[in-house]
């Protein structure tokens, strides 16, 4: 009867991870992918996604993403103007630190950009033109956030940068 | 042969396999001439390869019913425009000053979320930072007790865990979709942490059934009397916290 819905539970898991590495939260990523799939079925009523359902899934969860991050953003402002305090709301766990050297420690500590684009083309293995789509970008776009973010990524997995916070400036 | 040395671009493209057949073999050579680079596109290799195998597990998740589309479709149907932003600023700490030791911070819940998960966002949130701002204090001049009592006219007895090791000494009022909440911080000499959690029931009086459950590496412990919800937050697996628990067993 919903022939998509056996589509998107074989896609579940692939959505969980996304949102995983996204929101670094369990129980708010599942919020996400459910937030993410109430608005997927509720477009797919209306209009079929031209091209690969995974790259469309991804861009639906990705925009909630965005969208709750800047309203985090905006309350997060509002508290620091209130009590001047930068309060980080992602602070590394003295477990993370120790395990800094390992490559998914260094990803869990790359900007959620960087992350998302390092999952897509890496582990995913979309093509450089569904993620320009998925981002609404010109492909050189693509290129050079990908390129800064392998850099970022080998960096961190290097120990160069034990933290961008860490750099004095002056 | 005269290749062109790659472009950035042909570089990632070649890390990816995104590159056709003849341009994969002209930077393969031009590697192959150039250890230098091929070093760097190797690591780059090698850091792709790692992160396939850290994240495959993340492939193996419980599932979770709620995901189901079947599930999403009867929710959708249920309750309309439940904003998954509101969810999200579970993130979030808004201050409205300090007047009157009263800081309100938001903690917005979704209505289907697992029992008492704003007790181990809070403890998440505010317990694990050493600079918490409280609200009450060991340098408050009333005892943590008259504190909550302030609040909750009719709350439970704080639970005494000197005997694991654990004294207050540190707590904040948090504002819930279900109204005021405190959550009270107790540590023991080695700076370890619990939570003690209180809020109302909401105005659909949800109270729970008395259970445990874990969420990473925390376990909530909890209860309800009949006019509050109540949760100890602690590290699932430290031994140190298990007398705490068992303790908690006794005293309500």
């Amino acid at each position: 009867m919903h022939g998509i819905d056996d589509q998107l539970r074989e896609l579940l898991p692939r959505l969980r991870r996304f949102a995983q590495s996204l929101t670094r939260n369990p129980t708010s990523a599942d919020d996400l992918v459910q937030a993410s799939l109430e608005k997927a079925l509720g477009a797919w009523a209306g209009k079929q996604p031209d091209g690969d359902l995974r790259a469309w899934l991804f861009a639906i969860v990705y925009r909630q993403f965005l969208d709750a991050h800047r309203s985090a953003s905006r309350y997060k402002r509002v508290l620091e103007l209130f009590t001047g305090s930068q309060d980080d709301h992602y602070a590394p766990s003295a477990e993370r630190t120790v395990v800094a050297q390992t490559t998914l420690a260094a990803f869990e500590r790359l900007p959620h950009e960087q992350r998302a684009i390092l999952l897509w083309v890496t582990v995913e293995g979309l093509r450089y033109q569904e993620i320009a789509e998925i981002l609404n970008v010109p492909i050189g776009t693509v290129m050079s956030r990908l390129s800064r973010a392998r850099q970022a990524l080998r960096q961190l997995s290097d120990g160069e940068i034990t933290s961008p916070a860490l750099r004095v400036l002056k | 042969m005269n290749d062109l040395p790659p472009t950035e671009h042909d570089l990632h493209a070649y890390v990816d396999r995104q590159l056709n057949e003849a341009d994969r073999d002209r930077v393969a050579r031009y590697l192959s001439a150039n250890p230098e680079l091929a070093e760097q596109v190797r690591a780059w290799q090698h850091d792709a390869q790692h992160l396939r195998a850290a994240l495959s597990g993340a492939l193996h998740l419980t599932p979770n019913p709620q995901l189901d589309p079947a599930a999403i479709r009867h929710n959708r149907r249920r309750q309309r425009g439940r904003q998954w932003a509101t969810a999200a600023a579970l993130f979030v700490a808004v201050s409205l000053g300090s007047v009157g030791g009263w800081h309100a911070r938001t903690v917005n819940l979704a209505s289907h979320m697992l029992p008492m998960a704003d007790a181990l966002q809070a403890y998440r949130m505010f317990a694990l930072k050493d600079g918490m701002a409280n609200d009450w204090t060991l340098a408050t001049s009333t005892d943590a007790q008259s504190w909550l009592d302030r609040h909750f006219a009719r709350a439970d007895r704080i639970p005494d865990l000197a005997g694991a090791g654990f004294t207050p000494v540190g707590g904040r009022m948090i504002s819930t979709e279900q109204g005021a909440a405190a959550m009270l911080v107790y540590q023991d000499a080695n700076g370890r942490k619990v939570s003690f959690y209180i809020r109302p029931p909401g105005p659909q009086h949800y109270l729970l059934d008395r259970g445990a459950r874990r969420d990473g590496e925390l376990q909530a412990d909890y209860w309800s009397s009949d006019e509050y919800n109540y949760a100890l937050v602690a590290p699932a697996d430290d031994p140190a916290v298990e007398p705490v628990r068992r303790g908690l067993g006794r005293a309500i």
